[in-house]
């Protein structure tokens, strides 16, 4: 049983830090030139305006749009092509080191060549998102894939199963633990993607929003985007730990 | 199973002429002559390497990179392992740096260069933004993970203070804020090229915009493959490390 006692101080020393970082912001946004930062209550009050105006509901949207393409693109491409490469060994030898390279580049290092090639189209943007998620499950599928321990597999051919009972029983089990791995850290880069996409390429959405109210030094606006993209961030991020955490459970079973 | 391995080398050279060759025939079929294909990399390789103008850039980006990175690595260890032994300071930390740590950092660009200017000053503030919370992140966790016997013993011992945080505390903790440390690195080199394309500030990422703007796309690739380059240099330097010094770390835990 849980200490009442303990829970209380926990949830106080938790009221703390919730109030104390308000009222900290609150007072250096006071004492600041309110071109250089704004008190908490301006930014909730340009928060609550953006609402109301549609202005924030229809950034979002168009931002989330572009990351459902580029990682829905990324994660309907990647998987099969790493659970391809699951079974075919001698392509996944030859084919690793390279993949672990790129996924180890900074991929934001691309955006200026898709940007004059591409233009400013949004095909182009889509392409960035799909960059940033496309390798790191691709890359996380084939170390599932490499920690399917051989004998396994031998051990389901001598019983004479046939391939179907193969990715059924063994392969799929240890792999899609790793990929959604894979799957976890490519919600981080997507959304890393989405906003340099939109800064670099052709403004729009949420990374519009932070660059037009920077330069009309909109502070409160500013902040209060940056609080909207934080709460995403921390949200999207809370799916892929539960994502994850969700398979985790196999990987005792199968590795 | 046995002859592959044997041929391992050959078939990973071969993947790598296959990635090449597709390149290479790709983009001539397809694409217009400026893009970046590998013969003609290979060709801007040495003149990119030899000039001025490159090496100043990777001078500076990796400069900040490595800057930012100490920065963050001594702030971010203090932090951590605070939040990892005092109760009070995760409760009252973790919201933040878990916030702040989910966030897009790219996010903050226009923040920063209103805080610190278009200058080197905000791509330096961008590293470190980048790069604290990973590393907070994993130095916290090492902390926790410290076994409960050693503090005890250095209790009863009646250690003193500072033998408890730097003589057991962080030497404990080291694997996990180096996987902190291989996690920030790659952010902090994003953090760096994306600060150079905001700020347009002299730098490998201006480098690659400037030289991609201009439709050089060969020199420019010879940048993006310095910064992969110093990528995966680091993450090997940290691997390294961790096997040559902190072998105990792997027995101690398969022995637990």
């Amino acid at each position: 049983m849980l200490d009442p006692e303990s829970r209380s101080v926990r949830w106080a020393t938790y009221a703390v830090s919730v109030l104390g970082g308000a009222a900290l912001w609150e007072f250096a946004g006071r004492r600041a030139n309110a071109a250089v930062a704004a008190p908490l209550s301006a930014t909730l009050l340009r928060l609550w305006e953006m609402i109301e105006t549609g202005e924030l509901r229809a950034s979002l949207g168009g931002s989330l749009a572009l990351f459902v393409a580029g990682f829905g693109i990324a994660l309907l491409t990647a998987l099969p092509f790493g659970l391809l490469l699951s079974r075919a060994r001698v392509l996944r030898v030859a084919l690793s080191d390279y993949i672990l390279l790129v996924n180890a580049m900074p991929m934001v290092a691309l955006i200026p060549f898709i940007l004059s090639i591409f233009g400013l189209e949004m095909g182009a943007k889509v392409l960035v998102v799909f960059l940033f998620c496309f390798f790191p499950v691709l890359y996380n599928t084939i170390e599932g894939a490499d920690s399917v321990r051989p004998e396994l597999i031998e051990v389901a051919r001598s019983y004479r199963s046939g391939e179907w009972a193969i990715w059924r029983d063994v392969m799929l089990p240890g792999t899609f633990p790793y990929a959604m791995t894979g799957v976890r850290q490519a919600i981080g880069r997507g959304l890393v993607g989405v906003v340099a996409a939109e800064f670099f390429l052709s403004a729009s959405g949420i990374g519009q929003l932070l660059m037009t109210s920077g330069r009309n030094f909109d502070t409160a606006g500013l902040l209060a985007t940056v609080l909207v993209i934080t709460l995403l961030g921390v949200a999207l991020m809370g799916v892929g730990r539960a994502l994850e955490d969700r398979f985790t459970a196999w990987r005792g079973l199968a590795g | 199973m046995k002859r592959l391995s044997q041929s391992t080398p050959l078939v990973k050279l071969a993947g790598g002429l296959l990635v090449l060759g597709a390149w290479e025939v790709v983009v001539r079929l397809f694409a217009p002559a400026y893009v970046a294909r590998p013969s003609g990399i290979a060709r801007a390789f040495p003149q990119a390497l030899a000039s001025a103008g490159m090496l100043r850039a990777a001078g500076v980006t990796l400069h900040a990179v490595v800057e930012g990175l100490l920065i963050a690595v001594v702030s971010g260890t203090l932090i951590g392992l605070a939040m990892g032994r005092i109760k009070a300071a995760d409760r009252l930390l973790k919201l933040y740096v878990n916030g702040l740590y989910a966030m897009p950092m790219v996010a903050i660009l226009p923040l920063l260069t209103i805080w610190f200017g278009y200058s080197s000053a905000a791509r330096l503030a961008t590293v470190v933004f980048a790069s604290f919370f990973p590393i907070a992140m994993n130095a916290a966790d090492g902390a926790r993970s410290v076994p409960a016997e050693y503090l005890e013993v250095a209790r009863a011992c009646r250690a003193r203070w500072s033998d408890v945080w730097f003589g057991i505390t962080l030497p404990s903790s080291l694997p996990y804020l180096l996987a902190g440390v291989r996690l920030a690195v790659g952010r902090a080199l994003v953090g760096a090229v994306v600060a150079e394309f905001f700020i347009s500030i002299d730098g490998l990422g201006y480098f690659i915009l400037f030289q991609s703007r201009t439709f050089h796309h060969d020199a420019a690739f010879v940048a993006v493959l310095l910064l992969a380059g110093f990528a995966v240099g680091m993450d090997a330097l940290i691997g390294w490390i961790t096997r040559r010094h902190l072998r105990w770390y792997r027995t101690a835990a398969s022995a637990a």
